[in-house]
């Protein structure tokens, strides 16, 4: 929901403030409630271009040289046991672990010189590229969804951005991930799934109350909780305690709600097009995103894992407790071959991908050559993302690394301008600034970072 | 007697009928060149408020034009010479001296007093231009025009001499530029022929010089009026000069950088005019050359108060004096005062972050004693679970988590520190000089473990100002703080206060040995040498002065004439019980975030330091205060007051004493991985120990020091785990919950009524949510299905666990 806060004054594009706003509501007894938002959005502060975004992140950080950046005619040891193989557009070639993603190569656009000057850390990289800033210990960012459901809010029962399955844990740094509302605070956090949604018996914990508790007795603990709530009268004065009744509202329409149990409920799928997407959680997180933003949700991101430690990810170090490099052709490639093609087919014939951008992308790439244990190692200085849907074009390479895959050698792109071009995308104006604990506005992105626009 | 005396005091603050006068401002003016400018205000004056500007009803002229002469409200030199200027408005009149000196003397604009604040105000140095860490195409002057000599020679020795042309003086890039004859991509900063072009240009021609060591510097700036009492539809038009060391003065108001405080209550232009938008007070704010300043303003709601409301208004101590004055000046009347259940449960959730039992409640509302609101605060500063509260208070604040101490004799360490000093009631100054000069193994003194999580010099700087000073210096890092009166030389005399502090491996492993170093510094990033250590703005020690650099910062730190050290925990604990710092954020202490009522932050301030820094006794102050017994309701329902405490200001409870609430009332404990069963929330000594309540509902993860770690934000995540998930259902159901009981005994449903009302709201239901709660619990009687009946009894024990009374604080 739209919130406002008393700490911050924020800078609306009309030049209110939100503390306008609140003052408006402590001393004339007005508030900012639904209506004026609305009325801000139908005077142009807020701009709904009704695109919408699904962020895959490849969490461990994918090999370049092994996915989307093979380099054929460098040395062994530097490309790899993968064989490029041709896609759909005859002039991107990609490897071969990824034979269907290949088929769709013309719907999407590969960024070959994504790069950022942070430490080879998974942590720094998840929060470059989910909130376009590195910020290690400092004010946490917001992810680009919350910042999304903060400015926008939800469109129905549902609310307007929702992670899953988990929030990446941990992945050895210790520091935050960039998935949370940041500073925003946490009424703009993402609605967390919270489980696995290829279980059979899938289902969103506390999203349903718990079977023992039956609609009689769940109308009887709500007119028995009205009840009380009238007794101390002020508490309405308190723009908190709304707030709290508003969110226990929608935590209502949610549960009640037929689209929000609709839109969770995988079974509903037929069972060819969850066999398409997967039998995983990365599959069906995908076959879950496209439901939801079909039913009204803005932005949805997919943890493909959620740690790196002894479990089989992108993060191919060769030696235990990480992964070997045979791995993606074994499990992951596979993985993400079947869910990304599956998603961007399933959207593209929906119609959806006009208005639904997809981005897939990893925290790093990892070290050209080849190490002892017959992996690679952590590498920020290069890696590829891929960027469909939602207005960009397909079929195109933007950037290029250097012959063995190590530096971008045209065009280098940056976390902060990738972000920026799904700000961009999503109709939120760029010098949009965001209320902070500080005393420093923080605008969406840091000023003068630019979409990158030879996607658009 | 006493109220009599409030009376008249009361009558000298609030009276509204003082005789009318105006007054000329700046009351004596000396111009000291030719065509020098000093802009005037004629403002009405009641008494000792400043009530509203005049100048442009006011005729205003001089009595020698030969001198000086007026238009248009500016009052311009014309020859050396003395003269009065006189205004009239409406009858009245008055007047002020005006002398102009050195009008014919050669004049020179000079780089640090003209060039630079303008290039400042016209955007050029600002973060979004040239005063970007990269600067802009290749242009890039100091932020803010922080720094002459690099500004200096960017403009006159950078870009082959083009931005600065001596030979054609027009041709100069910075005159080209921002007047757009060639394109520029910040836009049109300024015309050709307006006020900055001629200062750049007349300063180009006369050579360009640079700053001289000899030129006079701003000591401070003066911002008039004094202070501002306003109105809706009436704008003030403010007046800035700045005082030079030379002892001569200049009308800078043109040049100044403005803010306001409270933008919903008035708001000011970049030439410092202020417009009111609704009642309420604040400041405007205005930085000029590094100085920083404020003016306070004060809206008054539109409906007057009358006088006797405030005088008969409950007082117990300077507390409420001091706010009642803010109130009458705001015209907002005071709340009544809270029953005793709400006191109560208030007190104890506040001060002890429990809550307190059916049996406690009834021996306190049914006491006879007089005093019995100040014994009850008494015996709950002498509680175990205050020691538990505050303890855990002060780990938020030191960061207190095992991903900060991952060794646990460590951690634990600290935490006894911690809730040794809270039990024992350690003064704070003293508690501050024990943690930031601790020595020793960090297992036998835990205080030295501060050392061992901030061992970076920048954090560990920024840690100690941001803990004990409320402050946050980091801007000062790289460059002068654009919100305060601290320099980057500042900040790194500071920083080298804490440059020799040596950690080194204890033999026991995990923990560590702090003692002080006799060498290393910080160097000064620009000057890339070190500064004298010097506390922000303290005295300076030698470089080479041996001894332990942190008793020094310790002293000035923890001297009581160091306002920003008391000041700093004041406000904390004001805020853990009025529910909004006097300074919100409650870190967040600077001069251009005044306090919303400055006189008693002073007073409490004064009342901690001279009272030996005795927490227990600022709680009893503030607790004993009318102030923090009125109720929460409004006294005008249709505007509710946030911020001045003529109400009690309602706000949710924190995340473990909300927690802690739920296994009180029903009977069952939460269990936390590696403490004994029954530990209670606010017993947790680390942020790490898993709890889904715990987080989603806003716990700081102890990262960074700063309050806004510690968010009391609703989310859908909490209402929904509230209704559906485990915490609040599983303790309903389990064995040992008090449910359980009431069906095994077969207790009658008026008793259940009565009794899950007092545990978790601690009253008795009204006649309507009695008989409203009978009859749903009639629907399963005794004699029927045990299931049935303890569904109902968990359903209603439910709704009162989940109603925003349970949840907040009121």
């Amino acid at each position: 929901m739209f919130r406002v806060d008393a700490r911050k004054a924020v800078h609306f594009c009309d030049g209110l403030t939100r503390r306008d706003f609140l003052h408006a509501g402590a001393l004339a007894g007005l508030g900012l409630t639904l209506p004026g938002f609305l009325k801000l959005k139908a005077e142009g502060a807020v701009q709904d271009t009704d695109k919408n975004c699904i962020f895959l992140f490849l969490v461990g950080g994918p090999s370049q040289l092994d996915t989307f950046d093979p380099k054929p005619d460098a040395p062994r040891e530097i490309r790899g046991p993968f064989k490029p193989i041709k896609t759909a557009c005859p002039d991107i070639q990609i490897t071969e672990i990824f034979p269907q993603v290949a088929k769709v190569a013309d719907k999407f656009s590969i960024i070959r010189s994504m790069h950022h000057k942070g430490t080879g850390v998974h942590d720094v990289g998840h929060q470059a590229m989910q909130t376009g800033r590195i910020y290690l210990n400092g004010l946490e960012q917001p992810h680009v969804g919350c910042v999304l459901g903060f400015l926008k809010g939800s469109r129905n029962d549902l609310p307007p951005h929702v992670l899953m399955p988990r929030p990446i844990g941990n992945t050895g740094g210790n520091m935050p991930h960039g998935q949370s509302a940041g500073f925003l605070g946490k009424t703009h956090d993402p609605f967390i799934l919270n489980a696995d949604p290829s279980d059979p018996n899938f289902k969103v914990p506390d999203l349903l109350p718990p079977e023992y508790i039956s609609t009689v007795r769940l109308e009887r603990r709500k007119n028995l909780r009205d009840l009380v709530d009238q007794s101390v009268a002020q508490l309405e004065t308190s723009e908190d305690a709304r707030l709290l009744d508003e969110n226990f509202h929608q935590a209502y329409s949610l549960m009640s709600s037929p689209t929000a149990r609709e839109a969770f409920d995988l079974s509903k799928e037929p069972d060819s097009v969850r066999d398409r997407y997967g039998w995983n959680k990365f599959g069906q997180g995908c076959l879950l995103s496209r439901r939801l933003i079909e039913r009204g949700v803005r932005f949805t991101t997919v943890n493909m894992f959620e740690t790196v430690f002894n479990e089989t990810t992108w993060d191919i170090h060769g030696s235990a407790p990480f992964s070997a490099i045979e791995c993606y052709s074994d499990l992951v490639g596979p993985m993400f071959d079947q869910g990304y093609s599956a998603l961007i087919e399933d959207l593209s014939q929906r119609g959806m991908l006009e208005t639904t951008m997809v981005v897939a992308m990893g925290e790093f790439g990892r070290t050209p050559k080849i190490n002892p244990a017959g992996g690679r190692d952590h590498w920020p200085q290069a890696w590829s993302v891929l960027v469909a849907g939602g207005g960009v074009e397909g079929g195109r390479v933007i950037g290029k690394t250097d012959e063995i895959g190590a530096y971008p050698s045209e065009r280098p792109v940056t976390a902060a301008e990738l972000v920026a071009t799904v700000y961009h995308t999503l109709g939120v104006d760029l010098e949009t600034e965001l209320p902070s604990p500080g005393t420093r506005p923080v605008p969406v992105v840091d000023f003068g970072v630019k979409p990158v626009k030879e996607l658009l | 007697m006493k109220r009599s005396l409030f009376l008249a005091l009361l009558c000298l603050l609030t009276s509204r009928p003082a005789p009318a006068e105006i007054r000329v401002l700046p009351s004596e003016i000396t111009l000291s060149r030719a065509g020098e400018a000093q802009r005037l205000l004629i403002e009405g004056v009641e008494g000792s408020l400043w009530t509203g500007d005049r100048t442009s009803e006011a005729e205003i002229s001089t009595s020698d034009p030969k001198v000086a002469r007026v238009e248009g409200g500016v009052l311009r030199a014309v020859g050396n010479g003395e003269a009065v200027l006189s205004a009239s408005v409406e009858g009245q009149s008055a007047t002020a001296t005006v002398r102009v000196t050195g009008a014919d003397s050669p004049f020179t604009w000079s780089f640090r007093n003209h060039i630079q604040p303008a290039l400042f105000k016209m955007g050029c140095s600002t973060g979004a231009c040239h005063g970007a860490a990269s600067g802009k195409n290749g242009f890039r002057l100091s932020l803010r025009s922080f720094d002459h000599e690099w500004d200096h020679q960017a403009l006159t020795r950078q870009a082959q001499g083009r931005r600065v042309s001596l030979a054609e003086p027009e041709e100069s890039l910075i005159l080209l530029k921002p007047t757009m004859q060639v394109p520029h991509e910040g836009g049109e900063r300024f015309a050709q022929g307006s006020e900055p072009y001629n200062r750049l240009i007349e300063w180009i021609r006369a050579g360009a010089p640079p700053a001289r060591e000899e030129d006079p510097r701003v000591e401070r700036i003066e911002v008039l009026p004094p202070s501002m009492t306003l109105a809706l539809g009436k704008p003030q038009q403010i007046l800035v000069r700045a005082h030079y060391t030379d002892g001569h003065a200049e009308d800078v108001t043109q040049w100044v950088k403005y803010g306001t405080t409270e933008e919903g209550v008035a708001g000011v232009d970049d030439f410092g005019l202020v417009t009111v938008k609704g009642p309420g007070s604040g400041a405007i704010t205005v930085w000029y050359a590094s100085k920083v300043a404020t003016v306070e303003f004060t809206v008054p709601r539109e409906r007057a108060v009358p006088d006797e409301v405030y005088a008969r208004a409950e007082r117990r101590n300077f507390v409420d004096d001091l706010i009642l004055e803010k109130l009458a000046s705001l015209e907002i009347a005071p709340s009544g005062m809270a029953d005793d259940e709400t006191f109560i449960r208030r007190a104890f959730l506040d001060c002890i972050g429990t809550l307190p039992t059916p049996k406690e409640v009834f021996s306190f509302v049914s006491g006879k004693d007089p005093d019995k609101r100040s014994n009850l605060v008494n015996s709950l500063l002498e509680r175990p679970e205050y020691v538990d509260y505050w303890a855990y208070k002060w780990s938020d604040l030191l960061l207190l988590s095992s991903k900060n101490l991952p060794q646990a004799e460590e951690l634990n360490s600290f935490y006894r520190f911690i809730r040794e000093s809270v039990e024992r009631n350690k003064p704070w100054d003293q508690f501050a000089r024990e943690i930031l000069t601790a020595k020793g193994s960090t297992l036998e003194n835990g205080a030295g473990a501060f050392f061992k999580m901030h061992r970076d010099i920048t954090d560990l700087t920024e840690t100690t100002s941001q803990a004990f000073l409320g402050m946050s210096i980091t801007c000062a890092r790289c460059h002068n703080h654009p919100l305060e009166k601290w320099t980057q030389d500042d900040y790194y005399g500071m920083a080298n206060l804490l440059a020799r502090v040596k950690l080194k491996n204890a033999r026991m492993e995990g923990i560590t040995e702090v003692s002080a170093n006799s060498f290393g510094d910080v160097l000064h990033p620009r000057l890339g040498a070190p500064v004298p250590p010097r506390p922000l703005d303290g005295t300076a020690i030698p470089l080479e002065e041996p001894g332990d650099r942190r008793e020094h910062l310790a002293k000035w730190l923890t001297a009581p004439e160091n306002p920003y050290f008391t000041r700093a925990v004041v406000n904390r604990v004001w805020r853990n019980f009025m529910g909004r710092g006097l300074v919100e954020p409650e870190d967040d202490l600077r001069l251009t975030n005044p306090p919303s009522n400055e006189k008693l932050l002073a007073a409490l301030a004064k009342d901690l330091a001279e009272h030996g820094y005795d927490i227990k006794r600022l709680i009893q102050v503030i607790m004993n205060s009318a102030s923090y017994q009125r109720s929460s309701k409004p006294s005008d329902p249709e505007h509710p007051d946030d911020r001045y405490y003529s109400q009690y200001i309602i706000r949710r409870l924190p995340a473990e004493v909300l927690l802690d609430s739920f296994s009180q009332v029903t009977g069952v404990p939460t269990s936390f991985s590696g403490y004994p069963e029954g530990a209670r929330a606010i017993q947790l000594r680390d942020s790490q120990v898993a709890s889904y309540f715990l987080t989603a509902f806003g716990r700081p993860i102890r990262r960074q020091t700063c309050s806004c770690e510690r968010t009391e934000d609703p989310s859908i995540a909490q209402t929904l785990h509230l209704a559906n998930g485990a915490t609040v259902n599983d303790k309903l159901k389990a064995e040992n919950s008090f449910v359980t009981r009431m069906v095994e005994e077969e207790w009658s449903d008026w008793i259940i009524v009565e009794e899950i009302f007092q545990r978790a709201l601690s009253r008795s239901p009204s006649e309507q949510e009695r008989a409203k709660a009978l009859e749903a619990l009639a629907e399963s009687p005794v004699e029927g299905s045990d299931q049935a009946r303890r569904e109902a009894i968990e359903d209603l024990a439910w709704a009162a666990m989940s109603s925003k009374e349970f949840l907040f604080n009121h």
